[in-house]
């Protein structure tokens, strides 16, 4: 059995945290900006110079260790960071390879192309928050938000992390390029602790059976957006 | 689960392919090995003349099928070796940038599937092409991808999630890729020299391998071959940077010692180690700098594969696992090609000659951008 301490999010509704907002939704639309300031209180100078796709998942990150009472640090922690992806970053590959291209007098963009790996931005939370457990992205064509919560669930109970961020991190299909839209924009994570490290409430606790499926107290769900439904629910009742 | 389960299903490798620039199957590849003998030449595929390396291990011969991306090729020539898969495998596929040639050519306004691109559509292609069925995952991340996908798979078994896993893993080589290690200035001029006082980069490669995972009581149901154990695996970051190695080795050390704590081993019991060995000047020193903090005065033999085919990035990881039950089943340590001149650390521990080696345990490391390390820890198993 592990617990959730933190629900951290940026979706089209907003951004936030469990305990902070109640507003929590994952729809359609347009994502709000993000600058340095609406996430870290702390200057962050190397944050403007990431992708969007970086920016959007460490933001999410980083409310939800806030939430979970984990983002000040002054050791190095075993925390895992997993995080499901349908586009990853394929804006920053679409910009990347247009340095290359040939015919501009420019040359292939070494700061663009550090950030063509899905799994950079857990990279930049990592050095950020101090988390040197498993950190990598799960790749599924329709999924239903809790791949990473199951291989989290995985990697407690083989001893791999004592705790770990699962979620998803989406910015949409990149405008006017030829694929179906799967899914919608927006990046979740949740903090699941096998024993909480601060005083926070757990919002529940979370089970695994064989077949991979997810409960929350008991209580099967069906996808992410519930999970985290459900949470906000029994932390306002 | 109930606390401690995990441990009671026993992990082995019942069938292994590789497919990669030097040999279109694993056998092959081990003998070309070592003979001292490398893929790594000029690049025709894409032109290079703006690059800052003209050399990488490519398939030359691979062909695309009509607006499909190389990956399809790759993987019908890697599924051509593979053995029978049961339809209710979980498929985990790894790979770090998928059919990423598929965007160079939309952008250079040819007809492509775009679908190719999503790193999803590797276990969609894989699944279509076996006929499988159940689950599909793809594992990103950079190169210790397909390391980290037979972790993952290890444990889908371990924890009794799963009884059969293929995991599958590739990456091609593309003006993409090319264009950005050279832009990073990662790139070797002339081929790769892991562990080399004169590395200076690393070649790029491609490459295909599939790994087929069942608990041990699965196999020996199915009077399946035992390859080899996958004994333990551990996953674990610098936090430092994301595209430089922690120069004190701490992930991988961390990941190293996680591995060995799950297959209830000590630093003893290993006997030779698969470097990721990439002949860029700090992951090798990096990796030094692990070993011997790991491993103290031991001289323990030290190789990597990168210098005869190349570093195939997503698919790295499981070609060198496949490599490493051959490893153990021949109980012969591979040369490291390219090496002629040490690294003062490496003096002793890597050799540009083949030797033969006594041991049940092999450790076998990845890391990558992002700040990712990964460590798996093979028993040896029959002969292959």
């Amino acid at each position: 059995m592990s617990l959730i301490t933190g629900i951290g999010w940026v979706t089209v509704s907003g951004m936030g945290h469990g305990r902070e907002s109640k507003d929590f939704a994952l729809s359609a639309g347009q994502l709000p900006s993000i600058s340095r300031k609406s996430v870290f209180e702390k200057p962050y100078q190397h944050f403007g110079r990431m992708d969007e796709f970086s920016r959007l998942g460490l933001a999410a990150i980083a409310f939800a260790l806030k939430d979970a009472g984990l983002d000040e640090w002054t050791r190095m922690r075993d925390m895992g960071i997993l995080a499901s992806t349908v586009y990853g970053c394929l804006q920053t590959d679409i910009d990347f390879f247009d340095t290359v291209m040939p015919g501009d007098d420019q040359s292939p963009s070494p700061a663009l192309f550090s950030y063509t790996l899905p799994n950079c931005f857990l990279g930049e939370a990592a050095c950020h928050f101090g988390l040197m457990g498993a950190a990598y992205v799960i790749n599924e064509a329709y999924s239903s938000g809790l791949s990473a919560v199951c291989n989290a669930m995985d990697g407690i109970a083989c001893g791999e992390f004592e705790s770990t961020l699962a979620g998803v991190c989406d910015l949409g299909c990149p405008t006017h390029f030829p694929l179906e839209e799967r899914g919608v924009p927006g990046a979740v994570f949740l903090v699941i602790e096998k024993t909480p490290r601060s005083g926070c409430l757990p919002y529940g606790s979370l089970t695994m059976d064989k077949n991979g499926d997810i409960m929350l107290d008991g209580k099967k769900t069906e996808d992410l957006v519930g999970l985290v439904k459900e949470c906000l629910r029994q932390l306002n009742n | 689960m109930a606390e401690g389960e995990y441990r009671s299903k026993e992990v082995w490798v019942t069938d292994v392919s590789a497919v990669t620039a030097l040999a279109h199957d694993l056998d092959g590849l081990w003998h070309r090995i070592l003979s001292g003998d490398t893929s790594i030449k000029p690049v025709r595929r894409f032109p290079v003349d703006r690059y800052t390396s003209r050399v990488a291990s490519l398939m030359e011969d691979l062909i695309r099928p009509g607006d499909q991306s190389l990956t399809h090729a790759l993987l019908d020539r890697l599924f051509r070796k593979t053995g029978p898969v049961p339809s209710d495998a979980f498929l985990v596929t790894a790979t770090t940038k998928a059919g990423i040639d598929n965007l160079e050519r939309l952008r250079h306004k040819i007809p492509a599937d775009p679908n190719d691109i999503l790193l999803a559509s590797i276990p969609d292609i894989a699944s279509k092409m076996l006929g499988l069925g159940g689950r599909a995952i793809n594992i990103s991340a950079a190169c210790a991808s397909s390391a980290i996908a037979v972790a993952r798979g290890a444990a889908l078994i371990a924890t009794g999630r799963a009884d059969a896993v293929l995991v599958c893993c590739l990456d091609v080589v593309t003006e993409f890729v090319f264009s950005g290690f050279s832009s990073l200035g990662a790139l070797s001029p002339v081929p790769c020299m892991p562990f080399d006082r004169e590395r200076n980069g690393l070649s790029l490669g491609e490459g295909a391998a599939a790994l087929m995972l069942m608990s041990r009581e699965r196999a020996e149901r199915e009077g399946m071959p035992h390859l080899g154990t996958i004994s333990g695996w551990g996953i674990a970051g610098d936090a430092h940077h994301i595209t430089a190695p922690a120069r004190d080795g701490r992930g991988l050390i961390k990941a190293v010692g996680l591995a060995l704590n799950n297959a209830m081993l000590k630093e003893e019991d290993i006997s030779v180690i698969s470097a990721h060995g990439t002949g860029t000047v700090y992951n090798d020193l990096m990796e030094l700098t692990a070993f011997r903090y790991l491993f103290g005065h031991r001289r323990l033999p030290v190789y990597s594969v990168k210098g005869a085919i190349g570093h195939t990035m997503g698919a790295a990881g499981g070609i060198e696992v496949a490599l490493g039950l051959k490893t153990l089943s021949e109980q012969v340590v591979p040369p490291t090609v390219g090496l002629s001149n040490p690294e003062d650390d490496a003096a002793g521990l890597v050799s540009p000659f083949a030797k033969e080696m006594k041991g049940d345990y092999l450790l076998t490391t990845n890391s990558g951008f992002g700040g990712t390390n990964a460590a798996i820890i093979l028993k040896k198993g029959e002969k292959m």
